[in-house]
This record gives structure tokens, sequence and C-alpha cells, in this order.
């Protein structure tokens, strides 16, 4: 009995196995805690900077005047307003420039030598910088919504078109041949593989288009506008209106931050297949 | 004994693939039949043009020359009216497992009432009910194939063309799967054509095994395989299957038996 108990007292301690150190603030909480913490500690790092005199406040505003001033464009109405505007803008530009880039990009599958004949066109357009059209679109549009809408669109459009063609190219020949072998025809081709093989890059396309739509909007607004975020950043700044100018950006970050989960969310609902099956994940 | 009916004769098929600098004869003048309720295997060497005949048949590829005759018939090729399973699976993977079976019933245009009733009889045939709104990236290597088998059987084809469908499978599951096919095979009266690169498989499965040369390929020998079974373990536990298994790795210039 001893003799046993000797042996096993004798014998290498079995090593226990290595826990993985977790790191404490690697959960949801944890990392929304830390999100905040470095928020809030740089906007009173910069506010204290203002008010110790490190940093003119009259140069690069202040985290009190910001807040103070959108409090007040709460309170009158014109922040909501001005940010609808922005917003409806970007929308109808987004919406109108994906559909069309999309539509054309995916029609181009159907001829490869239509395809072949309009794609250094489309480089040739894709190459110029659009915002470079906006004077003259503005020359044509007016100075109103219609001007920014068509900004939002030649920006987008040309992104759609492009990355629909390119998937639609890129389709699994495999599960082309499959279905022609079945009897399908081009038609049937298009809906049953086309269409849904380019449905997650015309998605991902939303992220980036929600974007450059609201850089038409805004850009659009610089440039002749009576409402609008963009309107109110660039009338503030020429008045040196700092703190004015930081809202209408803070404004305007939040909004693509909005629309940018909101593109997530319309892709879980269009590309169940896609979700993940909480699969094992590799710590590497 | 009667001559079986031949359901389907390839005559004279030739095909060429334009190269860099020459073409490359695939194909050269192959011709063999297919009897109605044939299972038949081709074998021969990598790159000899095995998928090109599937692919030829199946209307995905138009030969340079030569004929088709089904049942009698000269045919341009067999499109719409074969199934055609690969190596790999194929699912579409924004389907759902009944969606996929369902699509060559869409395709056809079959009743969507009549082709839903047919696709989940089909599944809990092959016992897979209980998945139909599974998405394929869910599923086994087995199951998927097994899905693919049932979307190829559910259009039911007149000539089935296997192209090396369990070869990405390790072998448990590929004997299971033999076996399935096999019995589908029997109830649904299919003629099958196998492409292989298992002369076991060959052998355990076919009742006829064609053996391609090298590229261009023509038809070297047609062997008949006469073993009682053909189900995937009964046929390789029969005393005559070494025997075929060596007469045509010799045909493919494989060293089986250390012989001078």
């Amino acid at each position: 009995m001893t003799e046993t108990a000797q042996v096993v007292k004798t014998a290498a301690p079995a090593r226990p196995r290595e826990k993985k150190r977790r790191n404490v603030f690697d959960s949801l909480i944890g990392r929304s805690a830390l999100q905040i913490l470095a928020v809030v500690g740089f906007f009173l790092l910069w506010e204290a900077a203002v008010r110790c005199g490190w940093l003119s406040g009259f140069l690069v505003g202040q985290p009190s005047g910001v807040l103070r001033n959108l409090i007040g464009s709460i309170a009158n109405g014109s922040l909501f307003a001005d940010t609808g505007y922005t917003i409806f803008e970007a929308i109808l530009g987004f919406t109108f420039g994906t559909v069309i880039g999309s539509v054309i990009g995916l029609a181009l599958w159907y001829s490869v030598f239509v395809a072949r004949l309009v794609e250094p066109f489309i480089a040739a357009i894709n190459s110029v910088p659009k915002i470079a059209l906006a004077p003259i679109i503005i020359l044509w549009f007016g100075t109103g919504l219609l001007s920014k809408v068509a900004l939002a669109i030649s920006l987008t459009s040309i992104v759609a078109l492009i990355t629909a063609y390119q998937a639609a190219k890129d389709a699994d020949k495999d599960l082309q041949a499959l279905l022609f072998s079945m009897g399908a025809s081009k038609q049937q081709i298009f809906k049953r593989v086309i269409a849904p093989s380019t449905l997650p890059a015309i998605i991902a396309t939303f992220r980036i288009n929600i974007g450059f739509a609201l850089v038409g909007a805004v850009v659009g607004e610089f440039i002749s506008s009576q409402h609008g975020l963009g309107h109110v950043i660039y009338v503030a700044s020429s008045l040196y209106d700092l703190n004015t100018v930081w809202a209408g950006l803070f404004t305007l970050m939040l909004v693509g931050f909005l629309f940018y989960h909101l593109v997530e969310v319309i892709e879980n609902w269009l590309l169940p297949w896609k979700q993940q099956q909480g699969g094992t994940q590799i710590n590497v | 004994m009667s001559s079986p009916k031949v359901q389907l004769r390839l005559n004279g098929i030739r095909k060429s693939f334009p190269g860099k600098e020459a073409a490359t004869q695939v194909l050269d003048g192959l011709t063999f039949d297919i009897h109605e309720r044939d299972f038949v295997s081709i074998i021969g060497p990598s790159g000899c043009g095995k998928t090109t005949v599937f692919n030829i048949i199946a209307g995905l590829v138009d030969p340079d020359d030569g004929v088709m005759l089904y049942r009698g018939q000269e045919v341009e090729s067999l499109r719409g009216r074969v199934g055609y399973m690969m190596q790999k699976d194929l699912l579409f993977p924004w389907r759902t497992v009944l969606d996929n079976v369902l699509l060559g019933l869409e395709t056809k245009g079959i009743d969507p009432k009549r082709a839903l009733d047919t696709a989940r009889e089909y599944l809990s045939t092959f016992g897979l009910s209980g998945f139909e709104n599974s998405y394929p990236k869910m599923l086994s290597g087995g199951m998927r194939q097994r899905v693919a088998l049932i979307r190829t059987l559910v259009l039911d084809p007149d000539i089935l063309l296997l192209d090396e469908p369990f070869s990405a499978l390790d072998y448990q599951t590929r004997l299971y799967l033999e076996g399935i096919l096999m019995e589908a095979v029997e109830t649904f009266h299919k003629t099958v054509i196998l492409v292989t690169h298992d002369i076991d498989e060959a052998v355990a499965l076919s009742k006829r095994v064609v053996v391609l040369s090298q590229r261009p390929a023509r038809v070297k020998a047609v062997h008949d395989i006469a073993l009682n079974e053909h189900s995937p373990i009964a046929a390789r536990s029969d005393p005559r299957f070494s025997g075929y298994f060596h007469t045509l790795c010799a045909e493919l210039d494989i060293q089986t038996r250390k012989s001078a």
C-alpha cells in the first residue's frame, strides 16, 4: 500500500494541462468597456488640452462646445433636418446607383461580345475621379436634391457594375455545366446560378457604396446647397466655427456606422446559407 | 444467347482542343455501345479524355466528328436526358438540401407540388429525411454526395453519367455509397456509365469495362465482367474478382505481379 503510494509520489507529476490564459477583457462587455473608455479618454484629453492652452480651441474646436452645439441643433430641430436631408440624398443615390450598376453588370454576362466591346469604356469611366464630375453635374442638375443624388449615383453605379460583372464572370462553371446538362436554358442558368452566386459580391459592394453615396451627397452639398450636413460643415468651416464642423462630422460618422450595420442585417437576411454555424475558430 | 439491345452507340467520335501551338487530339474515333440497363465503366490513363466523352454525351462539348445514336436515332447529344454526377458534389450552397434535389425538376418545369412530393419521397428513401432544410455546408462529404446522387436520380434520366463520383470520399463511405448506387440502379432500372480511376470499383460494379488507350483515346478493349453479385462487398469477395482486376491492371500497364 505504502509502496504504491511511494511510486505514485515519485512518478513525475502529470503536468496539469496548461490552460490558455483568457484575456479578461475578451468578452462583449469587456470589449465595449475598453472601447467606451478609449472614446471618453480621448475627449477628456482633448478638452483638457484646450482648457490648459496646449491646443488652440479656435483651430481644433472643443468637445464641450461640440456637445453644446449638438444639443442646440437637436433642440431647434436643424440637426435632424440636415441629417435627414443628407441621408435621403445618400439613400436615393445608393439605391439607384447600386441597382443600375448591378443590373448592367449582370446583363453583360449575357453577351460576351458586348461585354468585350464595352470593357475599355467601363475602365475609362472608372478611372475618372467621379468627384471631378461634381461641378458639371451641378450645372446639369441644379443646386437641389437631384445633383447630389446624381453625384452619388455616378460614384456607386460603377462600383456595383464592375463587381457584379466580375462576379457573374467568376460564377462556378461546373454548376452552370451541371444545369446545362439537365437541359436548362441560358435564362434558367442566369436565374439559378448567376444571380444567386453574385449576390454575396453585390451585397459586399453595399458596404463600399454606402460610404460612396455619402461622399457624393456631402461633396455635392459642399459645392452648392442650402441644406444637409455637408452644407453645415462647409459653412461652419468658412466661419472658423470648428465646433459646428465637428458636430456635423460626428453625425456623419454615426450615420455611416449605422448604415454599415444595417448592411450586415440585410446580408444575414438575404444570405442565410452564409451564416456561420458556430464552427471552430483556430487560435493562432 | 440473343445479343443485347443497344441503347446508346458512339461511333467514330473525334475531338481535339485548340492548344498554344498545335491542337491536342483527345478522342480519336471513339466507338462503343451501351446496352439497355447496362453498367459500363470507362477506365484509362489519366488525361486520356474520359471526361470529354461525358461532356460530349451531355452536350457540353460538341464533337468534331462522329455520330451518336440513341435507340437507333441519330442525336446531337443527350442534353436534358442524362443525369450527370461529378467528383465534386456540385450542390448549390445557397440552396437547402430539398431545393438542391428540386433543382432539376424546376428546370424541367415539373408542377411544383408534384416536384416537392417526389423530392421528399426520394429524400426519405435515401435516409435523408430531417435534412431537407439544411444547407450543404452543414453536411458531411458522404451525405453531400448522397444528396447529389438523389438530385441525379430524381430526374429519372435515361442514362446516368458518373464521373468519379466517389473518388473524393474515404473508403468506408465509398463502399456505402456504391451499395446505395447499386440498389438505386436495380430499383429504378437505370443505365449507368461510370468513369473511374479505381479498377477495383470498376470490376465490382460493372457489367462491362471499356478500357481507353493513351491520348488520343481509342477503345483498347472491352471486358465483360461476369460476377454473380454486384453489391460492392460481395463482388469483391467473388473468386473471379482478382482475375479481372489483374487483367485490367495489365491493360493499363500497371505492374501487379512480379512476373517476367
